[in-house]
């Protein structure tokens, strides 16, 4: 997943601050909802994320919201820290059982479900809702779920999708079966992400755009217009059936407000007016929020690295040494000076961020090559640069238009004319920045981008971010934005995937190595690992950071 | 005549500003110095402090220091603030004059072709110039600037790049063009029913002599009118363009880039956006006075409001 | 007359097509516009944007898409954004007016009030001390950026002065509706509408002040003077009568443009959702239906102002008629 205009990033690591909270015990949550239950609770955002149809919003925004509005077969653990990792049955009384070589998942649902419409959940709602995945288009419908058996034809004709041999309802026994073409180490992520939530079968096959669809979770939206307001409420048929799949939640009403500047968002929560703001504050509010109000502040570091993508395709980095001249060029810690200091963000010269699947520490572009990163190497650089002949090239950096990226190609400009290039920055629409980079038509030299995980596992940067297959020439959804094909790493890659059906950890070892091979090639230059910084009112407790979608408000109470 | 001195003024600080970066400051206005460090009153300080405080979140630029170097402390970038105010000042006034002339140059074609042959030539015209008239001048500048400055423009052999200062040139230099054209081509009517050019006409004197020597001199003393007031609204108009982020493109300065930079820095170091601020304020009001006395001195009736 | 009110009207339409036609225009020229990528989302498959394309019609040739976007928005009111999936275009329009209305609304009263004062109190007092005070005020209002002034008042007011007696009543930034909470609403707009004001107030002043310098040298306001009439009675009876024509004029035009969405510079310091700053954002983005809608919208208001203007002017001068 890419961040847009900061508001797509998911996903974090270790809560620092709140890391052993999570494991409270029933006893402890059972004091805490008959002390704290009640209120409502305000959060705010300078923008609304979008269309509410969970199969289709993209964006982390949203995702986080959908925690507590809509459940799937199987969920993320809703708990603090690396273990929110963890795949648990929601829907599903279990995790399926696999037959036929991984190939057949089967399911069991649990029984007394009732949709906030009060309709109760069936296995032709499942049915339906995959179906669904197809017929609205949804955005990883080719990627996620092209796996299912007649995924094929339905992306080809979406409008008439039938998965009946994919995905087989059997109403007696409440059971679901899922055929797959191809065994899927990665499927039950699929599954716990929002985009294959179970909705009623009688969801409209389009996108419902500001209607709300009835859901299973904690919560239901009971208004939502991208101008002004989503306002969620208690689901009156909800009763709680698992605490780690979908727990109750403290607060009666959340009122997510929308069109506050960061700042006045910053002022709103400051003055006990919000209890939390979306978007990253201000650069010019931090060193204010981590001295004055420090107790109120959280930060957790982020499944994402920001990176700068050189395009292969195009000189001067279709040269491998001016890629490395500029891995070895570019001062980490003035990037991350950039980004808000050293407590915001890590520097990094890998693909994967730390503690995820596959990660071990390397870095050989820096003076001192080892596991990290210490300081830039301007001699090596110019060495590099000198041998490929290429000094005095025009090079153009696309940024987004916000202050950071902005910020950074700056800086980056003026690390390559260092070099000897001629540099320039041209900072576009932080909306249409991300397709534009993609599109080789617009022939774009060094952009700045991020990726934020899916779910976690390594093929979700390496394969996604660098394999023939996300490159297409001419496209506006060519997220190989550097254009690089490497066959024989394509190769390993696939060679990975399947060896984790069997191995995952000699999978993991696997990624390590094409982690550092494709360093080695520098298609990228990673920047830094981001960190995520919560604000919340002084009135807000039980805050609990999932490393799969950020901040859980239904685990926090106002009271 | 004051105002004309401090416009001098003005202008010469801008000339000045490379001297003022190499020698004085000792300083390279365009690249970032995010590590560096200098010497303030005997401490060596770093140029970009992270905070100490609590959890060290963020990381403050060097405030004014009143001496030659950083004399009104950094940018985001850690960039001398004085020296790009200077750099600044020169890209703003020669965007400035640059469109001023290019849009006069614009408006009186199109006033004068229009006016002149009358017609279908007219109509055409002036239909185009209601359009682009009831275009919000903003908003007009805006959807130019998106697409120009997305992709950069090449018509046949001239092609201009996207970071170019070309781009705010032309974009400022055409959304005016209404405004002048139309009391043009009203000037030129009211010039073609006038009885000395009645007269020239009725002796057989060709038209494009007419147009040449009876008419474009005296639009001209209209146009000269125009100058002084037309490139303080350019500069006011480069500085929001700019300011939205649609202006001048990095690294390059203006004085609205620098306002825009600032405001991510407006809440501890707001002497960043509001020095630039206060030189348009200047600049603009010394050529608004400037604008009055040669409008006095031309033809006192004469206004100009674009919107 | 009757003529004369069609005429304008077919104008008013041929402008506003022509506008509609432009912005259409722009928005296919620019690169990295294409919609169908940026609605399918982030890593799509190229099937899943094949479809996109297909479902919102961007397979069809410009002219058709064109006229069904049009019908969409003013036949069947159904246009949606393609940012925000499912919202419809039209009444986030409508939802922004008031916000606009209200921010130039207030203003207007500001500098209407401001420019009559200044200038008429600069005129009566021509030559002076304070008269050249006032003008050199009434010309810094006029010199300064509107958005750098707004965010010096945000500096003084939301942050550094925020603490103390003088501003502390300021609220945080963004709109509250004048139905639900009136009190709220005036005390976010007061800003706002200062900041926006000082601009006008600096223009009107100094166009009136001419004008009546003007008068004076009138017949009818010697013979006015000569026969002893008091000068107040002279200034505000005679001298300013006539000299309202142009001001009246110029607030027209002024206020058309302002409500059209020109104050966009001060919504989007202010961050009030207001048209302008939906134009603002809308053209960031490139969503065209907002763009569009929004775009026409100004446009409307834009002709329209010229419109009352030039029927207003027939019926206040008679000479304007042969025009």
């Amino acid at each position: 997943m890419s961040s847009r205009s900061l508001r797509l990033g998911t996903t974090a690591l270790a809560g620092l601050i709140l890391a052993s909270t999570g494991a409270a015990s029933a006893a402890d949550r059972a004091a805490d909802m008959a002390a704290h239950r009640g209120g409502t609770m305000r959060l705010v955002a300078s923008a609304a994320g979008g269309t509410i149809d969970p199969m289709i919003n993209y964006t982390s925004q949203y995702w986080q919201i959908y925690q507590s509005i809509y459940d799937g077969l199987l969920a993320f653990k809703h708990t603090s820290g690396a273990a929110a990792f963890e795949i648990v049955p929601d829907l599903a009384e279990a995790l399926p059982v696999a037959s036929n070589d991984g190939k057949t998942l089967t399911f069991k649902l649990r029984q007394g479900i009732k949709f906030s419409n009060g309709q109760p959940l069936t296995t032709k709602d499942v049915v339906a809702s995959f179906e669904r995945i197809f017929k609205v288009s949804s955005p990883t419908s080719g990627t996620f779920y092209a796996g299912i058996v007649g995924a094929d034809a339905c992306l080809k004709a979406p409008a008439d999708c039938s998965l009946k041999e994919g995905v087989i309802g059997d109403e007696a026994t409440g059971t679901v079966t899922i055929n797959l073409v191809a065994a899927d180490p990665e499927f039950f992520f699929k599954l716990a992400v929002p985009h294959a939530v179970i909705l009623p079968a009688d969801a409209p096959a389009k996108d419902v755009g500001t209607e709300p669809i009835a859901g299973t979770g904690a919560y239901k939206v009971a208004a939502y217009d991208p101008n002004t307001q989503l306002k969620l409420v208690r689901n009156p048929e909800f009763k709680e059936w698992s605490v780690d799949a979908q727990p109750d939640g403290f607060v009666d009403e959340v009122h997510y407000d929308f069109g506050l500047t960061e700042e006045a968002g910053i002022t709103a929560i400051q003055n006990g007016q919000a209890d939390w703001l979306f978007d990253p504050p201000p650069a010019d509010r931090l060193t204010e929020l981590g001295s004055k109000y420090q107790n109120q502040v959280h930060i957790n570091k982020l499944m994402a690295y920001w990176y700068a993508p050189m395009n292969t395709n195009l000189a001067p980095f279709n040269d491998v040494r001016v890629r490395q001249a500029l891995n070895y060029a570019i001062d980490r810690d003035a990037i991350v000076g950039l980004f808000g200091g050293t407590a915001l963000a890590d520097p990094t010269c890998q693909i994967l961020p730390p503690s995820f699947p596959g990660y071990k520490p390397f870095c050989s572009y820096t003076a001192d090559p080892g596991e990290a990163w210490s300081a830039p190497d301007l001699d090596k650089a110019k060495e590099l640069v000198k041998a490929s002949g290429t000094a005095g090239q025009k090079v153009t950096i696309i940024t987004e238009d916000t202050a950071v990226s902005k910020a950074i190609g700056t800086y980056l400009q003026s690390v390559l004319t260092d070099l000897g290039y001629e540099a320039a920055v041209k900072p576009i629409s932080t909306n249409i920045q991300f397709t534009y980079i993609q599109n080789t038509n617009n022939n774009v030299q060094l952009s700045i981008s991020q990726w934020y995980q899916d779910y976690p596992a390594a093929s979700d940067f390496l394969n996604v971010l660098l394999s023939c297959a996300s490159f297409t020439p001419g496209s506006d959804a060519s997220i190989n934005i550097s254009g690089y094909c490497n066959k024989d790493l394509d190769a390993k890659m696939q060679a990975a995937l399947k060896l984790a059906n069997t191995d995952q950890a000699a999978a993991n070892a696997e990624w390590s190595k094409i982690d550092a091979a494709f360093m080695a090639e520098a298609p990228v230059a990673p920047l830094f690992n981001p960190k995520r910084v919560d604000f919340v009112s002084a009135r807000l407790g039980g805050y609990t950071f999932s490393s799969s979608f950020q901040w859980l408000f239904a685990n926090a109470w106002v009271k | 005549m004051t105002a004309a001195v401090v416009l001098l003024i003005v202008i010469i600080l801008a000339l000045a500003a490379p001297f003022y970066a190499s020698t004085i400051a000792h300083t390279d206005p365009f690249r970032s110095t995010l590590t560096a460090k200098i010497v303030v009153d005997g401490k060596r300080v770093p140029v970009m402090a992270p905070s100490t405080e609590g959890l060290g979140l963020g990381v403050t630029p060097i405030g004014p220091t009143f001496q030659a170097q950083y004399f009104l402390g950094a940018d985001t970038q850690g960039r001398d603030v004085a020296a790009r105010l200077l750099y600044g000042g020169r890209n703003s006034l020669m965007i400035a004059s640059a469109s001023t002339l290019l849009c006069l140059t614009l408006a009186t074609l199109i006033g004068v072709v229009s006016g002149f042959f009358g017609g279908t030539t007219d109509m055409l015209l002036s239909r185009f110039l209601d359009v682009l008239w009831a275009f919000p001048v903003y908003l007009l500048a805006i959807s130019l600037s998106i697409i120009l400055i997305a992709q950069g423009i090449s018509i046949g052999p001239i092609t201009i790049d996207s970071g170019s200062l070309a781009l705010p040139i032309a974009i400022i230099g055409i959304i005016y063009v209404p405004y002048v054209a139309r009391p043009v081509r009203g000037q030129v009517i009211a010039l073609k029913k006038s009885e000395f050019v009645l007269a020239s006409t009725g002796l057989g004197i060709p038209r494009w002599r007419i147009l040449l020597f009876d008419i474009l001199p005296n639009v001209m003393t209209t146009l000269i009118v125009f100058v002084p007031l037309m490139m303080a609204l350019n500069i006011i108009t480069e500085s929001s363009l700019s300011f939205l982020s649609i202006g001048v493109q990095p690294p390059d300065a203006s004085w609205g880039t620098i306002i825009q930079d600032g405001q991510a820095l407006l809440y501890n170091r707001p002497v960043v956006s509001l020095a630039p601020g206060i030189a348009i304020v200047i600049t603009v009001l010394a050529l608004n006075i400037l604008g009055d006395g040669v409008r006095d001195a031309f033809d006192p009736r004469s206004k100009l409001r674009p919107r | 007359m009757i003529t004369a009110l069609i005429r304008r009207l077919v104008e008013m339409l041929f402008v506003m097509f022509g506008i509609s036609v432009m912005v259409f225009l722009i928005f296919f020229a620019t690169p990295g516009s294409d919609p169908a990528a940026r609605i399918a989302g982030r890593n799509a498959s190229q099937e899943t944007v094949a479809q996109v394309r297909l479902d919102f019609g961007f397979d069809k040739p410009l002219p058709v898409q064109y006229g069904l976007m049009m019908k969409r928005l003013f036949v069947d009111q159904d246009l949606k954004s393609f940012v925000n999936r499912g919202q419809n275009v039209v009444p986030q329009v409508i939802e922004a007016t008031p916000v606009t209305l209200s921010l130039v609304f207030g203003a207007a009263v500001l500098w209407v009030l401001g420019g009559l004062a200044v200038g008429v109190v600069a005129a009566a007092v021509q030559g002076s001390l304070l008269d050249k005070g006032l003008m050199v005020l009434a010309l810094i209002g006029v010199s300064m950026p509107v958005f750098w002034f707004g965010e010096v008042m945000n500096l003084i007011t939301q942050a550094r002065l925020h603490d103390t007696w003088m501003f502390s009543w300021v609220p945080a930034l963004g709109y509250k509706p004048l139905t639900t909470a009136p009190w709220e609403w005036f005390k976010t707009l007061v800003i706002p509408w200062i900041t926006l004001a000082v601009l006008y107030i600096g223009i009107y002043g100094r166009v009136l002040r001419a004008n009546l310098v003007e008068a004076y040298q009138e017949d009818f306001i010697r013979t006015a003077r000569a026969k002893g009439l008091s000068p107040m009675r002279v200034m505000l009876r005679h001298a300013l009568r006539v000299s309202l024509i142009p001001f009246i004029t110029m607030f027209g035009l002024d206020f058309g443009v302002l409500v059209g969405g020109s104050a966009l510079l001060t919504e989007v310091v202010f961050g009030l959702n207001g048209i302008g700053h939906l134009t603002y954002t809308a053209l960031l983005n490139l969503d065209l239906p907002m763009i569009l809608a929004t775009v026409i919208y100004a446009a409307f208001f834009v002709v329209l102002a010229n419109a009352v203007v030039d029927v207003l002017y027939i019926f206040i001068d008679p000479r304007m008629r042969e025009a």
